[in-house]
């Protein structure tokens, strides 16, 4: 951990233009992600987790957003500043992600071995035959049966979960040093959630990679990652190495995130829906995002609380309450 | 799932299976197999002409001029007594060729211009369309005509007359799938594995529209025959000597109370080429809808 960390995320903020005018989808986003960790990216749809991702990509769509202030380094580049060209050749290469539909996110047209290859091709320009080879051996890597045989195969012959891990052989076909994984698990079954997860870990370990998680799901997060940053609304609100965050939930909402969990062994009573929505970005409160929903909800919340770390926890535990975290506790 | 059947090692290569996927699309279809037949044997009697022909189409002999079907002369001779047989099966070489070339030009060109459009859009797509759909407005004999009135008819003309022509039609048929095509989740995902954008669109776009482009081209290829034989019927086409099928209607016209069958054996060499190259359209048009719609994931 003493390393430079792997990709340092600093201030990033991110705006799409809305009827004219440029609002934050997401807002001062501050996180390192160090050399062999899994940083897990929490929240509900619309918080700005997938957007954090294709920030880094720098995939934000050109005609409708701008990363509009903040610095993304990796290996010595602030990719925020760096030219399209340059962009694509870290893509895929040295940063690659993951999608959350394993059943659309492969060409229909094309040949799983073919679809793998092409990444070698392209990035490391090998030939024909030689990047071949080298598809069917990550295909065996992330365990597809007979993957010989399977190489030819297009991927209505695949099932959602082989096809998923069609996609993570793709974006591992050039070793790279970050993996973003988008909810690779969410579309998939229980049973192949848990395969699909084991298998990303024990990748993980053998490339030496580092990785982006992004879920909504606690209970997958708990599983897979070192360090869990809660996203609410454009915001981190909490983040915290995985057995703090989960020990002592701090901020409100990563509370009622957790108590919204359908759990096996408890009734369905102390079950807890959040009332209300997450604000639209166009409609954002002034002070903390989260006040509107929030039951500890005090006068000071109508000023934007900061980041601070919480009273009694470990020191990288960090929230962004008055009321829990900081001065006022 | 074939692949499954076959040996490991020895699985067909990605092209084998979709020309197989193709006939047996192809094969529900029995009017198209007459068309694909047809066509084919069109195009095996314009590469075999100076096998088939029986007389030198050029050769003049005043004597045997206006002669009815004879054992001699199957289809009889024209005004300058050639022989009209040979004449049709040379005439077929120009009208394929010149037809085919220039919609292969036109399929080309219009599918690039119409996945440029349609991939990067914004006002790029509308300037182009915009262009493409005042082409478009011109009937294509109009257009045509206007081409090889300004340039003089030859046969480079006329083809560079025809494919201007067919470009925006394809332009259209390439840039609507294209437009659909590049919001699909594997495009991003192309984007996100740091592909260009020429490669985006030839690698994993082109695959997915060049169906349509086909069904547009064997259409298309039957309007360019009629186009050609209409732009040669008005004297605008190849040189009088070198026999063309619009021409050969023409020269038979002059004469068509007497000798109908002049202007006939042309006419319906035209009117079969057109129906056998819609046929195909036809059968090709079911092996695009029903099968690759489906897989393409809706």
């Amino acid at each position: 951990m003493a390393d430079a960390p792997a990709l340092s995320v600093q201030g990033l903020t991110t705006e799409f233009r809305i009827g004219g005018r440029w609002h934050a989808a997401i807002r001062a986003i501050d996180f390192d992600l160090e050399k062999n960790e899994t940083l897990a990216l929490v929240g509900e749809s619309g918080c700005g987790k997938s957007i954090t991702a294709l920030s880094i990509l720098g995939l934000i769509p050109k005609a409708a957003g701008r990363i509009a202030a903040g610095r993304i380094l990796f290996e010595g580049n602030d990719l925020a500043a760096l030219d399209e060209e340059h962009m694509r050749e870290i893509r895929g290469d040295r940063i690659a992600m993951i999608f959350q539909e394993p059943m659309t996110s492969l060409n229909p047209v094309l040949t799983i071995g073919f679809q793998v290859a092409e990444a070698l091709r392209y990035h490391r320009g090998m030939g024909q035959a030689e990047a071949r080879a080298h598809a069917l051996e990550i295909l065996e890597q992330v365990k597809i049966p007979s993957a010989r045989q399977r190489l030819d195969d297009y991927p209505h012959q695949f099932s959602g979960g082989m096809r998923q891990r069609v996609m993570i052989a793709m974006a591992l076909a050039c070793k790279p040093q970050i993996l973003l994984a988008d909810e690779p698990t969410t579309a998939l079954d229980v049973t192949i959630q848990a395969q699909v997860l084991l298998l990303l870990a024990e990748l993980k370990q053998l490339y030496g990679m580092s990785m982006i998680f992004i879920s909504h799901n606690l209970g997958v997060v708990a599983t897979i990652a070192d360090r869990v940053a809660v996203m609410y609304a454009g915001e981190i609100v909490e983040i915290a190495a995985v057995n703090d965050l989960f020990d002592r939930p701090t901020h409100p909402y990563t509370e009622a995130l957790l108590r919204s969990i359908p759990r096996v062994d408890r009734t369905s009573d102390t079950l807890m829906a959040i009332p209300g929505q997450v604000p639209s970005i166009n409609r954002m409160p002034q002070g903390c995002r989260y006040a509107p929903r929030c039951g500890f909800r005090q006068k000071i919340c109508e000023q934007p609380p900061e980041l601070a770390p919480v009273a009694g926890s470990a020191p990288t535990h960090q929230a962004r309450c008055w009321v829990r975290a900081g001065a006022a506790s | 799932m074939s692949a499954m059947t076959g040996e490991p090692s020895a699985a067909p290569p990605p092209a084998n299976r979709a020309l197989r996927q193709f006939f047996t699309a192809f094969n529900t279809n029995k009017t198209s197999w007459v068309g694909l037949v047809t066509f084919a044997v069109v195009a095996l009697v314009a590469v075999l002409a100076p096998v088939i022909a029986t007389h030198d189409p050029l050769e003049q002999n005043i004597l045997d001029k206006l002669q009815g079907p004879s054992a001699e002369f199957i289809l009889g001779t024209d005004g300058f007594g050639r022989d009209i047989w040979s004449r049709l099966v040379y005439g077929a070489r120009l009208s394929l060729w010149i037809g085919g070339v220039s919609i292969l030009i036109a399929m080309v060109v219009g599918s690039l211009i119409g996945m440029v459009a349609g991939y990067f859009g914004g006002r790029l797509d509308i300037a182009i369309m915009q262009v493409m759909d005042v082409l478009l407005s011109f009937p294509s004999l109009i257009l045509g005509l206007m081409v090889v009135a300004m340039m003089g008819p030859s046969v480079g003309n006329l083809i560079f007359a025809i494919a201007l022509t067919a470009i925006p039609p394809f332009a259209r048929i390439a840039r609507a799938p294209t437009v659909s095509v590049k919001e699909r989740d594997y495009i991003e995902a192309c984007r996100a594995l740091g592909y260009s954008h020429p490669r985006i669109m030839a690698v994993h776009i082109l695959p997915n529209i060049f169906p349509e482009i086909l069904v547009m081209g064997s259409l298309w290829l039957a309007t360019a025959i009629r186009v050609e034989a209409s732009l040669s019927f008005i004297g605008l086409g190849v040189r009088p000597p070198t026999p063309t099928w619009g021409g050969m209607i023409r020269e038979g016209f002059e004469n068509i109370l007497d000798t109908w069958w002049l202007s006939m054996a042309p006419s319906v060499a035209i009117l079969v080429i057109v129906f056998a190259l819609n046929m195909i359209g036809d059968g090709l048009r079911d092996f695009v809808d029903p099968k690759l719609k489906g897989e393409r994931g809706g």
